[in-house]
């Protein structure tokens, strides 16, 4: 499961509905106890409608998510590499079938929520409007981009919402070979030819600051901050876990060789804290809205599988109601 | 010690077996993302994963027995493409859903019978493989054997393209039933093939086509044709960095 | 967010795992699929992946009827004043030892 900023909202888009006062109150007593909510339990609308839009855009980022790195998959230069692509760029459509499962509990079909995505009316994380162009961004996106990922997902298996966080919880748990996998062939890459690590440090200049934008927008910029965590869905900050995950990247990257393309980065004794540069934000929202490399060809890919499985999916459905006929005739005439 | 880890078998056979895992783990491998439904796009990873995994353990013992540093990598990867021995069939595109079933169900139909007595054979270190490999072929046959049924009893569309589907590949039938495998016996085998085949085929109320006598020239030429895109693409990468490990 | 489907909407099915032999059988996710056979053989790809089972329910989802959350109170807070059914509402004389 890979989400930025869970929850994007781009300004003029829907935003949660107000609910009145006296559910709203009872809700929040009931968050405030650390309580989980479960699918049949009262909850405000908007807490519904915020949660549907953040558990989908998450499922899509997965299952979206599958398309850059499942690219790579014909061209694994090794055999054990091409098994472990496979089984990670698996994974990530388990997650997002966890997830779409999770949302359905909400009342939605997921087939509206694919519809969604599809009319380009759904968000997914920005990371992958990004081309994969070598095979060092394999290990780039596991070591990196899952890397931010599980930051970012590791305080949502103690959301409020009961099916998004066991959800959660077992993403998290699948997720813990993704980066290390990354990370390995990142790592072989450093250790190898002078361009094979060439092509390590070209892919992590590409995908340094895609990576650091993944956590969305600072805290003074984040419209819905206040609500998700007050809703028990976010908590901790997106410049708390942007910092964390550039703590303990740093070190790693001088331990592989590989320079980080931010000469503002430096140790802040004071704050404890590594010092970043400033994040491209027009980047950032230009991407989520639709503006970036692989936008359109992301979406496109998505929609040619669906429709290409229309005809599979309704001869399923044809057999299975000849099937379920013909078991009822059997039982009659039993 | 090491002798136990050497297979007897002769390296025709191991390289049938191995090359016709890998192309077709391959093939299965390009629906990754794109499958028709999420579900089944999980499910057909998993296969793919399986082949891929009988593969490398066959050229592991390929290479074992060649010794000089050869490695499953340089017989995957730095092989030229006449040097591979797998099944046509599996060179083949993916074609739609159909074909990919409709191929799944005809070899992995043929791997059942073949791992299973590989598995009671005497050979060890192909025995060993082949207990695992049964069960994932199983699973596999049982998977593809099951799609089959569904468009065969789908929706007309479904039923024309599995039709279709049928009447490409069948022509390739003919060299499945004719490649013997050391260590089974071709005749059983075949004989299960069918009986699996059209089982599935009443089932689904599909009739099977006829036998052609051989495959033809033109069969011939395009599946060698659809191995050399298959590896040009699957050895891009590992050629234009000769002697780098990743 | 519409709820009406763009095309027939494939059922979905509950899964439950059991992890291993002599363990109940629990829930772990759901999933869709046509019909209960092939749903059972795509839950084994989907929630088995890592070894996690060696046997597999699937419940169509519209099958389960579940407890009313507004009742939770009534129908399981009066339980809480039943100490005397656990052990420790019972003092044991030391000589005596464990019982
Ligand atoms: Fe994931
Ligand atoms: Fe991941």
């Amino acid at each position: 499961m890979y989400t930025q900023a869970f929850d994007i909202v781009v300004a003029g888009e829907t935003s949660p509905v107000a609910d009145d006062g006296d559910v709203q109150t009872a809700f929040l007593a009931r968050i405030a106890r650390d309580e989980k909510i479960e699918p049949q339990d009262a909850m405000p609308e908007a807490y519904r409608k915020t949660l549907i839009r953040q558990i989908s855009q998450h499922a899509h980022s997965e299952v979206v998510g599958m398309l850059p790195e499942g690219g790579w998959i014909t061209r694994a230069p090794s055999l054990k590499r091409k098994e472990i692509l496979l089984a990670k760029v698996q994974d990530e459509g388990g997650h997002g079938l966890y997830l779409y499962s999770a949302a359905e509990t909400l009342g939605v079909t997921r087939e509206s929520l694919v519809e969604a995505l599809h009319a380009g009316k759904a968000k997914y994380s920005s990371i992958f409007n990004y081309p994969t162009e070598t095979w060092a961004d394999i290990g780039t996106i596991g070591w990196l981009v899952d890397g931010a990922a599980i930051m970012n997902q590791v305080p949502l298996c103690r959301c409020s919402y009961g099916p998004y966080a066991r959800a959660m919880i077992r993403i998290c748990k699948e997720e813990s070979f993704h980066q290390r996998q990354g990370f390995d062939i990142v790592r072989s890459l450093c250790e190898g030819t002078p361009a094979q690590k060439a092509m390590a440090q070209e892919s992590i200049n590409r995908w340094w600051w895609p990576t650091l934008m993944m956590f969305g927008p600072h805290d003074s910029d984040s419209t819905h901050t206040g609500e998700a965590t007050d809703w028990g869905i976010k908590r901790i900050s997106n410049d708390a876990l942007r910092q964390k995950f550039v703590d303990v990247t740093v070190p790693q990257a001088a331990f592989l060789g590989l320079t980080l393309p931010d000469s503002a980065i430096m140790w802040n004794a004071e704050r404890g804290h590594y010092d970043f540069g400033k994040i491209d934000w027009d980047e950032f929202w230009r991407v989520v809205k639709g503006d970036g490399p692989c936008n359109a060809a992301r979406v496109s890919d998505r929609v040619a599988a669906f429709d290409e499985g229309r005809w599979v999916r309704e001869a399923a459905a044809a057999h299975a109601a000849k099937s379920a006929l013909s078991k009822a005739s059997l039982k009659v005439a039993a | 010690m090491a002798e136990s880890r050497l297979t007897a078998l002769p390296e025709s056979t191991l390289l049938t077996l191995a090359d016709t895992c890998l192309l077709w783990g391959h093939r299965l491998s390009e629906w990754c993302g794109h499958g028709p439904v999420l579900e089944e796009d999980i499910a057909l990873t998993n296969t793919a994963l399986d082949l891929i995994g009988q593969a490398r353990a066959l050229l592991q013992l390929v290479a074992l027995r060649r010794g000089d540093e050869v490695t499953e990598d340089a017989l995957a990867y730095f092989r030229e493409p006449e040097a591979f021995c797998n099944l046509m069939m599996v060179a083949l595109p993916n074609g739609d859903y159909a074909l990919t079933m409709a191929r799944s169900m005809l070899l992995a139909a043929w791997f059942v019978p073949v791992w299973d007595s590989l598995a009671q054979g005497t050979d060890r270190p192909l025995a060993n493989i082949a207990a695992d490999a049964v069960k994932e072929s199983r699973v596999q046959l049982r998977h593809a054997s099951d799609w089959v049924l569904r468009f065969g009893d789908g929706t007309d569309e479904s039923r024309r393209r599995i039709e279709s589907a049928l009447v490409s590949l069948w022509p390739y039938c003919d060299e499945l039933l004719a490649t013997t495998v050391d260590g089974t016996d071709q005749a059983e085998r075949n004989a299960s093939w069918r009986a699996s085949i059209q089982a599935t085929f009443d089932a689904a109320t599909l009739s099977m086509p006829a036998l052609p006598d051989a495959a033809t020239n033109l069969l011939t030429a395009t599946a060698s044709a659809s191995r050399l895109t298959l590896l040009a693409e699957m050895q891009s990468l590992a050629r234009q960095h000769p002697g780098a490990s990743w | 967010m519409t709820t009406e489907a763009p095309e027939a909407v494939t059922p979905l099915f509950e899964v439950f795992v059991r992890s291993k032999q002599g363990l109940d059988h629990k829930h772990v996710g759901s999933l869709h699929a046509s019909d209960a056979q092939h749903a059972l053989t795509l839950a084994r790809d989907v929630y088995t992946r890592r070894q996690e089972g060696v046997s597999i329910w699937v419940v169509p989802s519209n099958a389960i009827t579940a407890s009313d959350p507004a009742l939770k109170s009534d129908n399981f807070d009066p339980m809480a004043s039943k100490v005397y059914r656990h052990p420790t509402f019972y003092d044991i004389p030391d000589e005596i030892g464990h019982m």
